[in-house]
């Protein structure tokens, strides 16, 4: 045997020196033909019949030729390519010879890879791909909890972040994450911007580099504030025109004097949660002089947002059993500072994880729905391509008695749809490409990593594989089904077509079938987003939207409480009270109110006590347990403007002001909640844990209002009086007829007659809050909606093709039948049974499947059962109605059938 | 039409003529280039012919893909000479790994043909 090097050498050499040998081939051929035909004229032939008796002697010079280069290199690379592009070339013509197949398979190929892609791009950016900071993977979110309170994520002290990094080793750095609203003054009016407050060690945990000039480091350390900040680039470019000599400027935050060290690149981007857009400036603080409180570790007032890095090789197991450990030593070293009921502990989270958890299930549910939408599209074409790999028998019979192998003609078949799916894979990219401008308009902006979203390889390579997998799928059954032609009866029948052949039919059967099932899990996905989302909108928040305008002021804290006109309560009341009675002089305002807690926005951040235990008087400490609530500060007439109805007891009234009485009012479900056989009117409670913080009296119960989010429930709430105990960030809501644009202006002025250096922001009217705080939801079932509609649309195509095809093929046996006294009814049930039973079998598989599988978006539903009984009846009648529709056309031509003509055409 | 006709005529000439067994035509060739030398590919299918009494059903061109199975695996070599009458043509010769393989695959016709005669012999014996 020969060596497989040489084998292989030899391989080569036949591959590349193919035309050569070819051409040796030939000379050898001639003279072969001449030395037999010199033999047959010595045998006294003439010259003519010699030269006949040599060609017939050899038998086909050309299929002696393919024979030798069939032989020869075995399956060289030549011989293959060669075919290769036999096949594509035959492919292209054949696509090129349909125009209108193609047209329709290319521009569904393009729709379903592009969005594909332009999803996948979406959920690579956002989900897959690695956090943007050095070695994400050692980045986790430190979470303090208590849960023998029921609480998460709680507010922490100074002293706990610092035995995070001296109690044990598994931290490298940590970093708080504080921040919210800052109010940048001194130039014009007051503008408010998003701050966030880290440790100095942020920028080293996160490996950032400033774009010019330097980011802090422990260098800046400073016990409260340091004076050097960091500023964002689009910061940078909108209020220095992205100025190079930036560094070193200086600028008033909340009034202090602060200076700027470096800009941070356009893409960096906080890792932790900002009131309303990203963070322009970064500030570092030590947390332990003003204006923080006392590092004392049961003063737990820092901001909840933590994160650190772990040192490297340790796991994060590992380092959740060291920080468990550690967390019930420290129980039991501070046993007053962690009452044993709380079960204080320490949790960490990958900071992806943390980051886009949230995200996760609405797009891997939309990816979902594209995958949905591109395997319809793949069995659409399937069906198409089935329809005309049934034309082609007669051709493929054809080529099969000419020599073809199977085999040969499978890949033939393989190559068309490849080919098919190859230009749609392309047209789907470029489709993706202009698609996701378009679709990141609508998409919620509160999804994090947006920034990170482009088309990168990876995108590509999903591209492609999409449109290689579509192109397998809608490939794969034609072109097993015409390599089993049958060679002498398909010619016979000459394309005639003597029925509809029942192995053919039983593919493009279960094709419809699953094409059917595939749409009614879109469908029913989508109605459950959709009737979600309707039943949102129509959800009664427990006030009354319309005609209320929201601002937000922030009462600035600089670093020294010495500087705070604002220090106390008693000036933020008088503010409170004196802004209040101007904003009513405005014409066209009917009433004014504030609030700390403007419904359906993120304003708790700068409010890290608003989520506290709570204490009843009088309960004894161990039924205290998961007693906490959300403390909301309102002024009088906040129930009466939001039009929420009070059940018992008052209202807030301008007496209840600092030295009267502390008050508070419950809702309804936490009355219910806390007092369930008794009357709440008359107790007391006390938030938090200090034993100096005032009892305050229960004087009312409202209905519950919606203040979390529409979707948000079980939060209890308790009000108390703004003006008893008032806060820096807080919100004005007004009842007019006017629209927020109108007001803005009137309201900065307002403000700013009483104090310029308060920052007015995010003038809106109430009702476009609550559509904003939807547009999550918004966005998903609308656009599952529409993929929903597109898979109908689809489905109904499918059957309507199919039936179309078999009216077609039976018109002779219609014929017959009609002859022997068929009716034009029974014609018609005949071809309707059969749309209807497919439908059925498709629908009722489909169900199935979306019955076992519609709790994957059970966290996407609210208020709506995975196996919500109207989504599953109307979803299937739906589709029933639609493919009866489409059977119905094409049985009805049946019945036009002349059996005359059918009959002469045999 | 056209196919079926020249089908059914293929079927009736074979009848009286010996269709090629698959290999045979390779080993056939290696004999033939053992015992006559140097000979161009014309000549190794004349050869054939003569040899098996004209009983063999040959298409003379099939013998160049053989020809080029047999270079490939070592067996043959070929070189461009010239023919009797004076003409450039293709000779090929056997290798030494050409007779090696040649006796293996002869050793193991006639074991398969003593077998087949055998196995014939007692078909016919025991129908009768």
């Amino acid at each position: 045997m020969m060596g497989w090097g040489k084998q292989l050498a030899h391989r080569l050499r036949s591959s590349f020196a193919d035309s050569r040998m070819d051409r040796e081939l030939e000379a050898e051929m001639a003279a072969h033909l001449e030395l037999a035909m010199e033999e047959n004229l010595r045998r006294g032939l003439s010259p003519e019949e010699a030269r006949r008796q040599a060609l017939l002697r050899f038998g086909g010079v050309e299929q002696a030729k393919q024979q030798q280069r069939e032989a020869r290199g075995l399956s060289g690379f030549g011989r293959i390519a060669e075919s290769v592009v036999q096949d594509l070339t035959y492919g292209l013509r054949m696509l090129r010879k349909k125009p209108a197949f193609t047209a329709v398979a290319i521009l569904t190929l393009a729709l379903g890879v592009g969005a594909n892609t332009a999803m996948f791009s979406i959920v690579n950016a956002v989900l897959l791909r690695s956090l943007p900071y050095r070695d994400p993977d050692r980045l986790v979110r430190v979470m303090f909890n208590e849960p023998g309170l029921g609480l998460r994520d709680l507010t922490y002290s100074k002293p706990e972040v610092d035995d995070l990094t001296t109690r044990t080793d598994v931290f490298e750095q940590v970093t708080p994450l504080a921040g919210g609203n800052v109010a940048m003054s001194g130039v014009r009016q007051a503008e408010r911007l998003e701050l966030a407050v880290t440790g100095f060690d942020y920028f080293s945990i996160l490996g950032a580099v400033p774009e010019i000039g330097r980011v802090y480091g422990r260098q800046d350390y400073d016990p409260g504030f340091s004076q050097n900040i960091v500023i964002s680039d689009e910061f940078w470019r909108r209020e220095f025109g992205g100025d190079r000599n930036v560094l070193g400027r200086t600028i008033r935050l909340d009034g202090d004097p602060s200076t700027i060290v470096g800009v941070l690149p356009p893409e960096f981007r906080h890792p932790g949660v900002t009131v309303a857009g990203n963070v322009d400036v970064w500030a570092a603080a030590g947390f332990s002089a003003d204006p923080f409180p006392k590092p004392v570790r049961g003063q737990r007032s820092l901001n909840a947002g933590m994160i650190g890095r772990l040192r490297p090789g340790i796991t994060l197991a590992q380092a959740q059993v060291r920080l468990s450990a550690m967390a019930n030593q420290l129980r039991r070293d501070f046993p007053a500072d962690y009452p044993a009921q709380a079960q204080w502990t320490i949790e960490i989270r990958p900071l992806q994880e943390f980051l886009v958890g949230d995200v996760r299930p609405m797009l891997l549910a939309l990816q979902g729905a594209v995958v949905l939408i591109v395997l319809i599209v793949s069995l659409n074409i399937a069906n198409l391509l089935l329809a005309r790999a049934s034309g082609r028998q007669q051709e493929m019979a054809v080529r099969l008695a000419l020599g073809a192998t199977r085999r040969r003609m499978i890949r033939q078949m393989l190559t068309e749809s490849l080919l098919l799916s190859f230009v749609g894979g392309i047209a789907g990219i470029f489709t993706a490409i202009a698609g996701l401008h378009f679709l990141m308009r609508f998409v919620p902006l509160n999804i994090p990593r947006l920034n990170e979203v482009r088309i990168d390889s990876i995108v590509l390579a999903f591209a492609l594989l999409i449109s290689i997998l579509t192109g397998l799928i809608f490939g794969l059954a034609p072109a097993l089904q015409s390599s089993k032609v049958c060679i002498s009866s398909a010619i016979r029948e000459g394309g005639r077509g003597s029925g509809y052949s029942t192995k053919t039919g039983r593919v493009r059967d279960a094709l419809i079938v699953s094409e059917l099932a595939l749409a009614v899990m879109l469908m029913v996905g989508a109605g459950l987003l959709l009737r979600t989302l309707r039943d949102l909108l129509h959800e009664n928040p427990g006030f009354n939207p319309t005609q209320v305008v929201a601002a937000n002021v922030w009462i600035p804290v600089p670093d020294n409480p010495d500087q705070d006109p604002y220090r106390g309560p008693t000036a933020k009341i008088a503010f409170d009270r004196e802004l209040l009675r101007r904003l009513k002089t405005i014409p066209g305002v009917d009433l004014a109110a504030i609030t700390t807690d403007l419904p359906t926005t993120n304003h708790k951040l700068n409010d890290p006590l608003g989520n506290q235990a709570l204490i009843i008087e009088g309960r004894p400490v161990e039924t205290t347990q998961d007693l906490r609530a959300e403390r909301i500060r309102i002024s009088p007439d906040y129930f009466r403007l939001m039009q929420a109805p009070l059940l018992s007891g008052r209202s807030f009234t301008d007496d209840d002001g600092e030295g009267k009485q502390p008050v508070a009012i419950v809702d309804e479900s936490t009355a219910r909640r806390y007092w369930p056989d008794g009357d709440p009117i008359g107790r007391r409670v006390r938030f938090g844990q200090d034993p100096a913080a005032p009892w305050r009296t229960i004087v009312g119960i409202v209905k519950d209002i919606k203040s979390d989010g529409l979707d948000i429930d079980g939060v209890p709430h308790i009000y108390v009086s703004a003006f008893q105990d008032p806060w820096r960030s807080q919100s004005v809501v007004l009842r007019t007829s006017l629209p927020a644009a109108t007001l803005e202006s009137q309201i900065r002025h307002e403000v700013a007659s009483i104090d310029p250096n308060l920052p007015v922001f995010g003038v809106t009217a109430m009702n476009d809050l609550i559509d904003h705080s939807l547009a999550a939801r918004r966005f998903s079932a609308q656009l599952v909606g529409a993929f929903a509609v597109l898979a109908l649309l689809l489905a109904s195509i499918g059957i309507y093709g199919l039936l179309a095809y078999m009216v077609g093929q039976r018109s002779r046996e219609i014929g017959v039948r009609m002859a022997l006294g068929a009716g034009q009814g029974d014609v018609l049930k005949l071809f309707l049974h059969k749309g209807l039973v497919l439908a059925g079998v498709g629908i009722t598989v489909g169900v199935v499947f979306s019955a076992s599988t519609a709790s994957l978006i059970a966290s996407l539903l609210y208020g709506v059962h995975p196996h919500d009984l109207a989504v599953f009846l109307s979803v299937p009648a739906l589709l029933f109605a639609v493919a009866m529709l489409a059977s119905y056309f094409p049985a009805r031509r049946a019945t036009k059938v002349d059996p005359m003509i059918a009959l002469r055409e045999v | 039409m056209l196919l079926w006709s020249s089908h059914r005529r293929w079927m009736r000439v074979s009848d009286s003529k010996l269709d090629l067994l698959q290999g045979t035509l390779d080993l056939m060739v290696l004999q033939t280039l053992a015992s006559m030398g140097r000979l161009h590919g014309y000549g190794i299918a004349r050869r054939i012919e003569q040899v098996s009494g004209e009983q063999i059903l040959l298409n003379q061109g099939t013998i160049y893909a053989s020809l080029v199975r047999l270079q490939e695996r070592g067996w043959i070599t070929a070189e461009w000479g010239t023919s009797e009458n004076n003409r450039k043509a293709k000779f090929y010769s056997i290798t030494k790994k050409g007779r090696k393989q040649l006796a293996q695959d002869a050793a193991y016709w006639q074991r398969l043909s003593g077998v087949m005669t055998r196995v014939l012999a007692l078909e016919e014996g025991g129908g009768e």
